[in-house]
């Protein structure tokens, strides 16, 4: 007498093929999320961020949630589709629909409980290394110790429990809705390609390129008053772009080539074109989806690679020298007194350089808007001599007489530089002394402490605005910043803890960040920044690839007739997978050319970020990930030269 | 044996074909020692009770299938001793195939189904497109050209399959229970359509079946029982229907699918 559990057992070891695809989406899902979950609670992460990186392992937690919980769904429901004949054949030997969603529902939780046991398992192993990533990434040097969390696999069993309960409820719709006669069928649910209205898919195609086009013209212009509104508008754009070429486009021009062929298809086209065009309607939403999420991945990474690389050159655009302090009386003597012990107590090599500032008020006749708005509560500015500067040792360029070169961050990425030169008017007491901007530059010449507006001139002005400001009203602010700067690195990092003490943070201004602190905390943002990005880049990826591999697979099983029949009429494996294989540049290549090209616009839009050419970093995080993406069309490639194979 | 005209050219000849299945212990001999030699433009069918080894040979003859032991020349190539590579472009060149379950491609349409043999090779498109009409017209399917499989009937797809058997010109075409999937009145058609074919072209068949109506059209019919030639028929000058009541006399005594017969 058979019982329904051992026809579980008997089924799940015949059906091993089907069921390691779906098992090992389940294991591979809960390792990730195992490990990002003994992160979150690790004490050491905790310790060392505070509640900054809480917060943001929370968001992406939630955010990995969302991710494992689609994938897991799809590959459950590719993984019962192509079961269907089975389910189809148990309801027709007279099990009940309730008998077979028991079978069904046993098998889940007992591959549920599998893959949350190996998972867990396989996590505690990896889980360690991914601390190490971690800690070498946000700049810690020390020993790490990993402690094993009850609460993280508490977390993931509850989670994972209520995922095995959403597949078994899915398993239960699928039973309950579907006849007999679909689940037959289910194995030719492929669409009949129909001809394509002319007029109308012409200009849907025409529009979905047109779309995308808009969308990067679109995304170089965001930044004005209509940024929010800006930025939907090119998500909007380009993700519906991307549908219709998905849906409407790619088969409107395949629709014209095979019309241009008359019957004469060849086997390559055979095997690409043809059943291409026959899954477009059913694949469009798959490859939009997976399209959209490469896109955003890859903007992701790139992007916070892109800021740890840059981390450096972001931490000297507010930092340009290594320690100031500002020139009240008490900190005077800070100044003497810090010189003195680097000097004296630690024989640190440094360069210390007194540097002046005028604060004033300045207006500025371009066409920035926000220029204009505040005309009347006039901008203040910071004029700083260039000859100084230069005596320093900061690379500027000195202007001539009554020229200014003009540092401010954002009106660098507003400003449309033709309109240089422009009139710079620094208001001085009521007097207006009208300055040429010959350029105007990213970043800043002092810290941004003093502000973040730096307009340059040569010494000969700055001393003639010195003097009309001393001649003028009180409130006026001509402070002298003390500079220190150490050229040797390792001396640099003891100077910023001498810096660091007590005795020299009790100035006017308070505690003014010197460079190496700054850096550090760069770096550890960013370092958690591309730690989170990484990881969620890979979940992503990996499910994106495996969502493609899984569909393909799918696709293997039900042209494997066709294959038998074109190795019947003499065609070669290799023959038979010239064409699959230009298929598989289809499937997997568009989505990553269009969301690579997606993720470059994007980055180039979000460049006001970062303070250099991000070009290098940019390239090596896209190149990674299309490395890895490719690791799945090969498989993909695999599994169908295997098909081919077995075919005759 | 050999009634054919002497001067005919032999297309295929086999000798002494066996196949067993099976691993050690447990072989199951299918085919035990077969001759036989098909004449230009002869329509050859094979007969024989579920078992007796119908379609084994025939996809050991169509190069489908590796032999066990024993010579099969085609057009005086050996086939048993070619690699698979060379097997593949011998189908494609030499061979056509119908099947009983039609395996057209059912996202080509049933012109690109029938050129699909011609689509590696080097066959100018003009030629293929001629070609592509001659064979249209004399299957009828010309209308249908630019219709998927689904749009058409069995017997449609079957003269589909048959065109795409025909394209190459091949020196041989196999076909495997064509009418198997068909009512009567498209078979009917279809092995009409094929003797045709056969007698004005002069396109050598062989055609395995186990339907008596079928291989009444044939010029011969060879019946197989358990894996050896039983016995032999030659239409020659007689009427179909004369040559059908002979082959349903040797099915008698062949027994097996006797229910057929009745």
């Amino acid at each position: 007498m058979l019982t329904l559990f051992d026809l579980v057992i008997r089924s799940m070891r015949k059906n091993i093929k089907h069921y390691y695809l779906y098992f090992f989406a389940l294991i591979f899902s809960v390792v990730l999320y195992f490990v990002f979950a003994t992160l979150q609670h690790d004490p050491a992460v905790i310790a060392r961020s505070g509640g900054r990186m809480g917060s943001a392992f929370m968001a992406a937690g939630v955010l990995l949630l969302v991710i494992a919980g689609i994938f897991v769904v799809y590959a459950n429901a590719i993984f019962l589709n192509r079961r269907s004949r089975e389910i189809g054949l148990y309801q027709l030997i007279g099990l009940t629909k309730r008998t077979v969603s028991r079978l069904l529902i046993i098998e889940n939780v007992l591959l549920g409980i599998g893959a949350l046991v190996v998972g867990i398992g396989v996590g505690v192993l990896v889980s360690r290394l991914f601390l190490l990533l971690l800690m070498k990434l946000v700049g810690f040097e020390g020993f790490v110790a990993l402690t094993f969390s009850g609460i993280a696999v508490l977390q993931t069993a509850i989670v994972f429990i209520v995922l095995i309960t959403l597949t078994s409820l899915q398993m239960l719709v699928v039973v309950r809705r579907n006849s007999l006669l679909s689940l037959f069928n289910a194995d030719q649910a492929g669409e009949h390609p129909k001809q394509p209205k002319p007029v109308q898919s012409a200009i849907l195609s025409v529009l979905g390129i047109a779309l995308i086009v808009f969308g990067y013209w679109l995304s170089g212009r965001m930044l004005n008053e209509w940024l929010l509104i800006n930025m939907l508008a090119v998500l909007f754009t380009t993700i519906l772009g991307t549908y219709l070429i998905f849906r409407v486009t790619i088969g409107w021009l395949f629709y014209q080539i095979r019309q241009r062929k008359e019957g004469h298809l060849g086997l390559k086209d055979s095997l690409s074109l043809a059943p291409l065009m026959h899954r477009l309607k059913g694949n469009a939403n798959s490859l939009t989806i997976i399209t959209v999420l490469s896109a955003m991945t890859l903007t992701m990474v790139a992007g916070a690679y892109s800021m740890y690389y840059s981390a450096e050159t972001t931490a000297r655009a507010s930092k340009p020298f290594d320690m100031i302090f500002l020139n009240d009386e008490t900190e005077e003597s800070f100044g003497e007194e810090f010189a003195l012990e680097l000097e004296e107590e630690e024989g640190i090599e440094f360069n210390r350089h007194k540097i002046e500032v005028l604060q004033t008020a300045a207006t500025f006749d371009v066409s920035i808007p926000y220029w204009q708005e505040t005309r009347d509560s006039t901008p203040m500015v910071v004029v700083l001599s260039g000859d100084q500067l230069h005596a320093a040792g900061q690379n500027v360029e000195i202007p001539g007489n009554d020229t200014a070169v003009f540092y401010e961050p954002s009106l660098y990425y507003e400003l449309n530089h033709n309109e240089l030169p422009a009139t710079l008017t620094v208001i001085e007491n009521g007097q207006e002394t009208p300055l040429q901007v010959t350029s105007v530059e990213n970043g800043a010449v002092m810290d941004s402490i003093v502000g973040f507006r730096q307009v340059i001139v040569n010494q000969q002005t700055f001393e003639q605005l010195k003097e009309r400001m001393r001649q003028g009203a009180e409130g006026a602010w001509n402070p002298v910043v003390d500079t220190f700067q150490v050229p040797d690195k390792e001396q640099r990092i003891k100077a910023s803890e001498i810096f660091q003490q007590e005795k020299y943070r009790s100035g006017d201004f308070g505690y003014i960040s010197d460079y190496v602190t700054y850096y550090g905390s760069i770096m550890e943002t960013n370092g958690l920044l591309i730690f989170i990005a990484g990881f969620l880049g890979l979940v992503f990826l990996i499910s994106t690839g495996s969502i493609l591999y899984f569909k393909q697979m799918t696709e293997a099983e039900q042209e494997k007739q066709s294959y038998a029949t074109l190795r019947q009429l003499g065609f070669t494996v290799q023959d038979i997978m010239r064409g699959i294989m230009r298929k598989q540049l289809f499937v997997f290549g568009i989505p990553l050319l269009l969301g690579l090209l997606h993720s470059i616009f994007a980055i180039k839009a979000a460049s006001f970020l970062f303070m250099t050419d991000v070009t290098v970093p940019t390239t090596i995080a896209m190149s990674v990930y299309a490395i890895i993406y490719f690791v799945f069309a090969f498989l993909t490639i695999g599994y169908y030269r295997k098909t081919v194979k077995a075919a005759l | 044996m050999n009634k054919i005209n002497a001067s005919t050219k032999t297309v295929l000849h086999a000798q002494n074909i066996r196949k067993s299945f099976g691993t050690r212990g447990n072989v199951q001999q299918v085919l035990k020692g077969i001759d036989l030699r098909v004449a230009e433009g002869e329509f050859v069918g094979i007969m024989g009770a579920s078992g007796a080894g119908k379609t084994t040979l025939l996809n050991v003859l169509a190069t489908i299938d590796r032999t066990t032991d024993g010579t099969i020349l085609i057009d005086d190539a050996d086939i048993s001793r070619m690699k698979d590579k060379q097997l593949s472009a011998f189908r494609r060149d030499k061979l056509g195939f119908i099947f009983q379950d039609y395996n057209l491609l059912d996202t080509l349409t049933v012109k690109e189904n029938i050129l699909l043999p011609v689509s590696l090779g080097t066959m100018p498109k003009k030629v293929a497109e001629a070609e592509f009409n001659t064979i249209a017209d004399i299957l009828g399917i010309k209308e249908h050209a630019n219709k998927y499989p689904h749009e058409i009937s069995g017997g449609q797809k079957q003269r589909t399959s048959a065109a795409r058997a025909l394209i190459n010109q091949p020196s041989m075409v196999f076909a495997d229970e064509p009418t198997g999937a068909l009512d009567s009145k498209s078979a009917s058609s279809l092995l009409g359509t094929l003797e045709d074919v056969n007698k004005k072209q002069g396109v050598t068949i062989m055609m395995v079946t186990h339907d008596p109506l079928a291989s009444s059209y044939c010029s011969r019919v060879v019946f197989l029982k358990d894996g050896m030639v039983y016995s032999e028929l030659y239409k020659g000058d007689q009427t179909r229907q004369a040559f059908f009541q002979e082959i349903l006399k040797v099915q008698g005594v062949l027994g097996g699918d006797s229910v057929d017969t009745i």
